[in-house]
């Protein structure tokens, strides 16, 4: 009895650290899903500044709403171009790497601009974030 | 009916509304809604189901033994596991409490352009004056019927023209696109968690008390928490139909709780922008509220002492320093700059592995002859409490390893 209590505690135990060691992934040079991820999140931020400036355009929203809100998704679009950086991968997934690193940087600086931008701006921001939005999409599925 | 009780269930309905709709429901259902559309409708349907079977029981025993639901707790299953409640839930209610408080800094700030860190403070003042000042009826309307400004919500499903045969399909359990399978369940549970969370049925079941309900407002008490949160149920499926409509096809991921606001101003311009600004605004801040003072009900009423908004602040000062300090702790959890939006989910998923503590006391007390007399269960509440125990239990096993393999419904 005493024994397979001792047996399932191992149990219980490996499985809770495998459990954390798959939420927190592998750590190090990032994979095809780790890069995946990262087209999402760059895609899901440039669509969401892209409506914004849109509705900005068509005067739909607020000045307050459009600079407070495009600042949080400027904010998460410098982080994920930060780690984007300095992140590392395979060989043959670098070129993926380089092309988010450098479409992350375009969408954070658009993203700055759309704060404090003049309706002919927010015009242009608005088509260069949904352009942006398309190419993550296509380095997504190129990555599949 | 009399127009007195017209009036009630109206009220009753307006709380639940601002009750039921949180955080938690505003961050899951439009994250569930922009990975997989309309397909996890369902899920909504089986939890407003849920919280109306295990609400309609706390209300009932309130209303026959005149005594809140946690005030027995400790009475029916003993003091070891009424403690082990007692921590589970009041973990559960700060960390929502700090996830509303850090939702009503944002709405102020989307809608003032305001720095986040000097409105958390604001924000917390500002409901503790409103919680001390307003009696509880007034706290119920004000919270209840501001909070509607989220219908604004059903009006932008309409206008955003979604086909209308998939959201039918949405109420049908089945295969899945999307998203992966685990990511999937990971939804199933966090909607779940946040349409039954164990703070609504505490502040329910406590407020049922303040307002005096006796064996007189037994059908009050059905009424009141099928329609009203039929209706929270409603919302959901706005918030749901909303992003399945306007975020998915875009790729948006909604990661701020600012986005489902963009859906309201993109179908209806600067108008639906402000009525969901001012929408979220109460139902979070009333959540705010209701998470505080559950902390505050649920202290005073295991440790025996003078408890409710009815009495002065100094005749129940340990019940009002409870929620006070639920109030002080949230706004120390906030500022440590910890995304509300994070906190939310953090809270959802661990409020679902403390459900089995809230829900098993709950049905035990309303099968109890010597609490309820005549008033015990039928067969139809002993059933459904029954499956959605069992449910509760399996999700509470699976919520927190969903959790960690899906990195928070990320895939």
């Amino acid at each position: 009895m005493r024994g397979f209590r001792k047996e399932s505690r191992l149990l219980v135990l490996g499985l809770i650290v495998g459990l954390v060691g798959a939420g927190c992934g592998s750590g190090g040079k990032l994979g095809v899903k780790a890069l995946s991820q990262e087209s999402k999140s760059l895609r899901s931020l440039a669509a969401e500044g892209a409506l914004l400036a849109q509705d900005a355009v068509s005067g739909k929203t607020t000045r307050v709403y459009t600079r407070e809100h495009s600042s949080d998704l400027y904010k998460a679009a410098s982080q994920a171009e930060a780690s984007l950086k300095t992140a590392e991968t395979e060989p043959e997934l670098e070129p993926k790497l380089r092309q988010l690193a450098v479409l992350a940087a375009q969408v954070s600086a658009d993203l700055n601009r759309l704060g404090s931008a003049s309706k002919e701006e927010e015009r242009a921001v608005g088509r260069e974030l949904q352009a942006a939005a398309k190419e993550s999409k296509k380095i997504g599925e190129g990555l599949k | 009916m009399s127009v007195k009780n017209v009036l009630a269930v109206a009220l009753g309905i307006m709380s639940a509304i601002g009750g039921f709709v949180d955080i938690g429901d505003l961050v899951f259902n439009t994250q569930a809604g922009a990975i997989f559309g309309f397909q996890l409708l369902w899920v909504v349907v089986i939890g407003v189901v849920g919280i109306i079977v295990y609400s309609e029981m706390c209300g009932r025993v309130s209303a026959v033994a005149k005594r809140p639901v946690f005030d027995l707790v400790r009475e029916r299953t003993g003091f070891g596991a009424g403690l082990a409640t007692l921590i589970a839930s009041e973990i559960v209610n700060l960390m929502t409490c700090a996830a509303e408080i850090g939702g009503v800094a944002i709405c102020f700030q989307l809608l003032s352009g305001l720095p986040y860190r000097l409105l958390i403070p604001l924000a917390v003042i500002g409901l503790a004056v409103c919680s001390w000042v307003l009696p509880f009826r007034w706290l119920e309307r004000v919270f209840g019927y501001l909070g509607l400004g989220l219908l604004v919500f059903a009006v932008a499903a309409i206008k955003l023209h979604p086909d209308w045969g998939q959201v039918a399909h949405g109420f049908v359990p089945g295969s899945h696109s999307g998203g992966s399978l685990m990511v999937y369940l990971y939804f199933v549970v966090g909607l779940l968690g946040a349409a039954m969370t164990p703070y609504e049925v505490y502040f329910y079941s406590s407020g049922a008390v303040e307002d005096r309900w006796g064996l007189k407002e037994l059908r009050l008490n059905q009424v009141t928490s099928i329609i009203g949160y039929v209706l929270g149920g409603f919302l959901s499926f706005a918030l749901m139909i909303v992003a399945g409509a306007l975020f998915l096809p875009l790729g948006i991921s909604p990661q701020f709780l600012g986005t489902p606001a963009l859906a309201a101003e993109h179908a209806l311009g600067q108008l639906g922008l402000l009525l969901a600004l001012v929408g979220i605004l109460f139902a979070v801040g009333g959540a705010a509220i209701e998470t505080s003072f559950a902390g505050g009900y649920n202290m005073a009423q295991f440790f025996g002492w003078r408890w409710g908004k009815r009495e002065r602040p100094a005749r129940a000062s340990r019940f009002t320093l409870s929620w006070l300090a639920i109030f002080a702790l949230a706004l120390l959890l906030v500022m440590t700059g910890y995304d509300p939006v994070k906190l939310t989910e953090f809270s959802v998923i661990f409020s679902v592995v403390a459900l089995p503590l809230t829900y098993l006391p709950i049905l035990l007390i309303a099968n109890d002859r010597a609490y309820m007399g005549s008033n015990v269960n039928g067969k139809l509440a002993n059933v459904l409490g029954g499956l959605y125990f069992l449910l509760i239990l399996v999700i509470a096993v699976v919520a927190i390893p969903l959790m960690l393999l899906t990195h928070g419904g990320q895939g």
